[in-house]
């Protein structure tokens, strides 16, 4: 685990360092804004799209501000993101955190924010982190009372489906989603025709596929990271399932669509936040292109989650919130327009508010956006 | 459907097997787990990712590429992980493997980021097609070709003069080295064997399943159970523990599929999850009541 984080830890210093660079000629204002995210692990794929997006907000911070940063890895372990959190505190005054995306880790760094009455802005989606009292914690990304809603009503209204097969994964994650799923499919007075959860490691869907062919339903929904996605539809295809598919946000992901071909990813949709690929705005494009060059691999959704995050927090601090507690109050109680949406918390720390349903067609892997619920 | 998901367990069985199959030739050398045999299969699946990106052929001209490259990291490896601390307690040798495995897995993900890849198919990617049987081409594949490269590893340990060698090593090392067999060389080319068995095992892998900087936890943890089932240091053993964790993970949460009135019966019985947990404790019955494993000896410990 040492090894991890001190590689990390080093090359992302380096990389802060040049990316800050131009903001911190012309500083006045100073803060300090650790990124502790999963860049190893299982979650690493999704962890470095949330370094990637603070890191570009922190390279578009408006002059007039200096931003301290590092990123320090969590990996996927709650003592590693608890770990990494301590250290941040105990190194500097942070005015708020990019904390870890993956809900376990959040739970376990969620008391130590509270003790030390720290920020943590992060785009974790696991419905469990706001549902705990905390003041504290601000989740820049659907949570899953948001996202399913959104997953279920574009399965029952738009595509008319009532027959529903759920795969989701063993995962902090994949629970919480299947529990909101189970009770909006419950609210219209639905309840799945076949269930199944899939720990990370599996490999071979058949068996979970020939369940789902055997229930008979009339869709599948879906809520596995973004490697079991891939590999659920691409074995599925391979069956002949040729049933729609609503996934779970591991599937909104570029690098998830990459592994299937077009022909595969017929018939499937998936939420999220935004679909940076899909455009949209000026600002999305130019979001697009900008993250292209810096990073030379596609933003997600989680991306623009953690750029926008940051970028309230860095909007923030130059309206005068200098404390970690200005910060709070000023998270808590002002809106902001970022690239995704409009974000305002509610009285847990939801900021995010809408999501989207994207779909891909059997052309290319770029998804269009199908359905947009505020 | 049974022959189907027959194949699909069989073709997962062929890969795993390979896994175990290597992990073991370097245990019965060495006397030492390698840990890092799992990152070996990651690491073999990102060779092959990247000399498909050169030279643009089916995977099963590329398998030999591979392996020779794999047979050259092994060796390599073996010099870095093993023979400095081989005199030392087991223990050491278990943590220079843990820590080789961890810098493979942060340079692959350096190198290549963190996204999942997918790796060439041995031959094509597509379906045949035996009248309402349909049969993934790259399935059948890899049970060919593991199929090939376990009959050429048995030839080579029972019908070759090397492999003699390489046997008597892993047997009793003292009397090797008495009889003038350079064990440490023998040491070095089983390092390289398993390694190239790891590497295939990834190619094979990487475009079914994909593969990404992190998947080498997971398969070091397959050859382990496979090996504990089979009999520690037994090769065929390696090969059914690696086929009857292949049949848990495909077949017996398949069972309500094959059998319908089993979803009747028991409906939490036959998930995915409750797969792993039977095999689990299949495991510690094993452990308790057969602890040399199904094809283990009986005896623990040579005098």
């Amino acid at each position: 685990m040492g090894i991890h984080t001190n590689f990390s830890r080093n090359y992302a210093y380096v990389l802060v360092a040049a990316l800050a660079a131009p903001a911190a000629a012309l500083a006045q204002t100073e803060i300090t804004l650790p990124v502790l995210v999963p860049v190893t692990g299982f979650l690493s794929l999704e962890g470095t799209s949330q370094r990637n997006g603070a890191l570009l907000a922190i390279k578009n911070a408006p002059p007039g501000i200096k931003i301290n940063s590092s990123v320090t890895d969590t990996g996927a372990s709650p003592e590693g993101a608890t770990t990494a959190l301590e250290r941040a505190l105990s190194r500097g005054k942070p005015v708020a955190i990019a904390a870890s995306m993956l809900g376990t880790q959040m739970l376990a760094m969620m008391p130590i924010a509270l003790e030390n009455k720290i920020p943590l802005t992060t785009v974790s989606g696991t419905a469990d982190i706001t549902e705990k009292q905390n003041p504290y914690v601000f989740r820049f990304f659907p949570g899953d009372a948001v996202a399913k809603a959104a997953h279920v009503r574009y399965v029952t209204e738009e595509l008319k489906k009532k027959r529903v097969a759920l795969v989701y994964q063993t995962t902090a994650y994949g629970q919480g989603g299947r529990a909101q799923i189970i009770e909006q499919l419950k609210k219209l007075g639905l309840t799945p025709v076949m269930e199944e959860a899939l720990d990370v490691s599996v490999k071979d869907m058949s068996a979970v596929i020939g369940k789902v062919q055997a229930s008979n339903p009339d869709v599948v929904m879906i809520h596995l990271h973004g490697g079991p996605s891939a590999l659920f539809l691409k074995q599925a295809a391979a069956a002949k399932l040729n049933l729609p598919v609503v996934a779970g946000s591991g599937m909104s992901q570029p690098s998830t669509a990459a592994l299937l071909e077009p022909a595969e990813l017929k018939g499937v949709c998936a939420e999220t936040n935004a679909a940076p690929l899909a455009g949209g705005s000026a600002d999305m494009s130019n979001f697009l292109a900008q993250y292209r060059a810096e990073f030379k691999t596609e933003p997600d959704g989680f991306a623009v989650g953690q750029y926008d995050a940051t970028s309230m927090v860095i909007n923030a601090a130059l309206n005068g919130a200098k404390t970690p507690e200005d910060m709070r109050k000023a998270l808590a109680t002002t809106s902001y327009k970022g690239l995704a949406m409009t974000y305002k918390a509610d009285a847990k720390g939801n900021m995010a508010n809408s999501a989207v349903i994207i779909c891909y067609d059997d052309k290319s892997r770029t998804p269009k956006i199908a359905k947009r619920y505020d | 459907m049974l022959l189907q998901i027959s194949l699909n367990a069989l073709a997962l069985g062929a890969a795993y097997g390979l896994l175990a199959l290597g992990f073991v030739m370097i245990l019965n050398a060495t006397s030492a787990v390698n840990f890092a045999h799992g990152d070996m299969v990651m690491v073999g699946a990102y060779l092959a990712i990247a000399l498909h990106g050169v030279f643009n052929i089916p995977g099963a001209l590329l398998l030999p590429l591979v392996m020779a490259l794999m047979a050259l990291l092994g060796f390599v490896f073996s010099w870095f992980a093993y023979f400095p601390l081989k005199d030392r307690p087991p223990v050491s040798v278990f943590i220079s493997t843990i820590a080789i495995g961890i810098v493979f897995q942060n340079s692959i993900n350096a190198v290549q980021g963190a996204e999942p890849r997918k790796g060439p198919a041995l031959l094509g990617e597509g379906q045949l097609a035996l009248g309402s049987l349909t049969i993934s081409e790259q399935s059948l594949s890899i049970i060919g070709v593991a199929l090939l490269l376990i009959v050429a590893q048995y030839y080579l340990l029972n019908r070759t003069g090397i492999g003699r060698k390489l046997r008597a090593t892993a047997q009793d090392r003292p009397m090797a080295e008495a009889l003038g067999i350079r064990v440490n060389r023998m040491i070095a080319l089983t390092f390289a064997i398993g390694s190239a068995l790891a590497g295939a095992a990834g190619l094979m892998l990487s475009n079914t399943f994909f593969t990404s900087p992190t998947d080498g936890s997971n398969y070091i943890l397959k050859a382990y159970i496979a090996v504990t089932i089979g009999g520690w240091g037994s090769l065929p053993g390696a090969l059914c523990g690696a086929l009857i964790i292949a049949l848990f993970e495909v077949v017996y949460p398949s069972l309500p599929v094959l059998i319908p009135a089993l979803k009747e019966i028991a409906p939490l019985l036959f998930t995915q999850t409750t797969s792993t947990i039977v095999l689990y404790i299949g495991l510690l019955c094993i452990m308790f009541f057969r602890p040399q494993g199904l094809f283990g000896e009986k005896v623990q410990k040579r005098v």
